[in-house]
């Protein structure tokens, strides 16, 4: 069995992710090959198909899928492996209907050589099987823990002919959110564990610290500690950003009305049977107004 | 010009559940929705038809009662809703379900011009993203994926400049029409209908497209066509949330613990 990694640079550092596709390999039991559009090979033992981002562009879907595919023809390869970002999010469906083949997305475990995705907001799981004799797959980012960064590739320069009818115009640096929860990334609330308005503060800190905007439950706000166009649930808003981290907060179903939607949930509570501990990815048992200072003194350093 | 929608009915997930004795889904009683990221998809095709004059249109494949859902797009203002249902459409994967969509667009643009098909960025319960850059291999459209902003069209020249938003910076492309968008959600706020809207789309037909009309070879669609295949399905097994540190006693090394995952998690906007 053979597995083509797509790996991922930004402005010329190879990404991480590219050490996770890896690691999948490696518990698949595949024998890899690399394939990248960068200045230089990722380092693991292999052979790397590598082709010159000056030429091919950081993202040029027409220009990357005719590398891809040229690998594949050099390769033969069962599986072809992208990270579940936005660049295999874009390219790996072109791959997989030029090739005229099933994709899996977003892989998160390998179970008896089947593969294992999340379905309904990651509420459920599914095994799902490819059925014909090569499959294109991406992989949850952070789903397998990434190899180390060590070893030598045997690298392959590619060279493909190949035109575009997409025009790069140029990049926009993501800009900062305004104070709708609704479209928020990231949220923080603050909830009738923290105690006093002026600790509310502090949540508001945190964070900003994280890049995120300030949330509260019910409470918090009834107390006019803060304004209403904060409030989660179902009398407030309902939001379903990437990260929601929940201070203080028990977890009442009105509250996780309004927030269970979201992609990842932290919650920094002193009692770790909480109800929020049910629809929570992490549960840390904290003090949050002890963990709040450390955390915001860690995201600073980052 | 036509644009068009595509839209799906989805059951509404955050009620879904699943049968702890037979490990199927629960069906019953879980109201369906118009999948999220759709209404954004429908509101920039109606934007669109009131910015430029195109001919709005929303296509959705799925069993008879997906009406419903055509009847909101009805209520919205779309010029057009055509069901694509039939029994041999059944169990269709992305492939599949790709296949039967494209060949109404195509049907649809002998008639007039497609400009451009609008997808979501993904459904909430197949969760594959697969479909819309399927439409546009298909058909040989230009693929544009995550947009969150359209920055201008110009339908006489036939193109257009989109904003696509990734991890932590946006891309700004040009495309020649005809083109797949597929949207996320910041791209727009759905409108809501109004109650002389919905009333009046009480009265607008929604077109019934089945096989007979779209002539699809059967074993390229439904459950035959199908390259993927769902063994199973069931809850994974974290119901309480993973607890780590002893954040009482240890606030440093539980900050540490915590930031690590999310980092891992590609979380943090660092
Ligand atoms: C019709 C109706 C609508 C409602 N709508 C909403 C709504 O939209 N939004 C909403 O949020 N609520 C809503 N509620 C209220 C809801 O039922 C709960 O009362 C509320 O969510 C509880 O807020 P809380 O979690 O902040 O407080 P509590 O339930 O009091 O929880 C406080 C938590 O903080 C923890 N804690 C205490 N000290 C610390 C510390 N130092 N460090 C860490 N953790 C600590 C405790 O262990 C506890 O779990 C509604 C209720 C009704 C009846
Ligand atoms: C529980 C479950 C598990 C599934 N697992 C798989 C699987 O592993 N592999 C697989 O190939 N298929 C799978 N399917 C089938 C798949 O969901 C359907 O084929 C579906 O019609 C298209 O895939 P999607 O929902 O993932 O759409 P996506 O590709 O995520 O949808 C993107 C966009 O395409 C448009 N679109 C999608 N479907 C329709 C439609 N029917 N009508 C109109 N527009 C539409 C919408 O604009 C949507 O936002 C599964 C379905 C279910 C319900």
């Amino acid at each position: 069995m053979k597995a083509l990694l797509v790996c991922e640079q930004r402005e010329g550092k190879i990404l991480d992710t590219s050490y996770e596709l890896v690691a999948f390999a490696d518990r698949l039991g595949a024998e890899k090959v690399m394939v990248l559009v960068g200045k230089e090979a990722p380092k693991v033992d292999g052979k790397v198909y590598l082709a010159d981002v000056d030429k091919f562009g950081e993202y040029n879907p027409d220009l990357h899928k005719q590398v891809v595919l040229e690998a594949i023809q050099k390769e033969n390869p069962d599986y072809v492996v992208f990270v579940h970002s936005s660049y295999g999010w874009d390219l790996a469906p072109r791959v997989a209907a030029a090739l005229k083949v099933g994709q899996v997305s977003e892989v998160v475990n390998i179970v008896d050589g089947k593969f294992e995705l999340a379905l309904c907001n990651a509420k459920l799981r599914r095994t799902v099987s490819p059925k014909g004799a090569r499959a294109v797959l991406t992989v949850q980012a952070g789903a397998f823990n990434a190899v180390e960064a060590s070893g030598s590739a045997q690298v392959e320069a590619i060279e493909v002919a190949g035109s575009s009818q997409l025009q790069f115009v140029g990049y926009e640096p993501a800009e900062k959110k305004d104070v709708d929860l609704g479209r928020a990334e990231i949220i923080v609330s603050a909830g009738r564990g923290v105690g006093k308005k002026e600790n509310v503060a502090i949540i508001a800190e945190l964070a900003k610290a994280f890049g995120g905007e300030l949330g509260a439950s019910r409470p918090v706000v009834d107390a006019g500690w803060v304004a209403h166009s904060h409030q989660v649930g179902t009398t407030g808003q309902t939001v379903s950003p990437k990260l929601y981290v929940a201070c203080g907060i028990s977890g009442a179903i009105q509250h996780l009305a309004g927030m269970k939607k979201s992609d990842f949930i932290v919650a920094i509570n002193k009692d770790k049977d909480a109800p929020i501990s049910e629809a929570a990815d992490v549960m840390v048992v904290a003090d949050v107004l002890q963990l709040a200072p450390v955390l915001m003194e860690k995201l600073r350093a980052a | 010009m036509l644009v068009i929608s595509c839209i799906k009915q989805v059951p509404d997930t955050t009620q879904v559940k699943i049968d702890p004795v037979t490990n199927t889904l629960v069906r019953e009683g879980i109201p369906f929705i118009v999948n999220p990221y759709d209404t954004h998809a429908l509101e920039e095709g109606l934007a669109l038809k009131d910015r430029y004059g195109l001919l709005a249109i929303a296509i959705s494949m799925g069993p008879p009662n997906t009406e419903a859902t055509l009847k909101k797009a009805c209520a919205l203002g779309v010029d057009q809703a055509i069901l694509l249902s039939d029994r041999a459409f059944g169990g269709a994967d992305t492939l599949a379900t790709s296949q039967v969509l494209a060949s109404a667009i195509d049907r649809l643009g002998k008639e007039e011009e497609v400009g451009i098909v609008f997808c979501g960025k993904q459904t909430i319960d197949g969760d594959t993203a697969q479909v819309g850059p399927g439409i546009a291999t298909r058909l040989g459209f230009t693929q544009l994926t995550l947009v969150d902003r359209i920055e201008w069209l110009d339908v006489p020249n036939k193109r257009i400049r989109v904003r696509r938003k990734l991890e932590g910076r946006h891309e700004i492309v040009e495309a020649p029409l005809p083109v797949v968008i597929t949207a996320v959600r910041e791209l727009n706020r759905p409108r809501y209908p109004t109650v002389p809207m919905r009333l009046s789309a009480q009265e607008t037909p929604v077109a019934l497209w089945d096989n007979q009309v779209l002539q699809l070879d059967v074993e390229t669609v439904g459950l035959k066509g199908s390259a993927t295949w769902v063994s199973k399905i069931f809850s994974p097994e974290r119901d309480q949330g993973e607890i780590i540190g002893d954040g009482v006693n240890d606030p440093e090394g539980t900050a540490h613990l915590l930031l690590d995952k999310m980092l891992a998690k590609d979380l943090l906007a660092l």
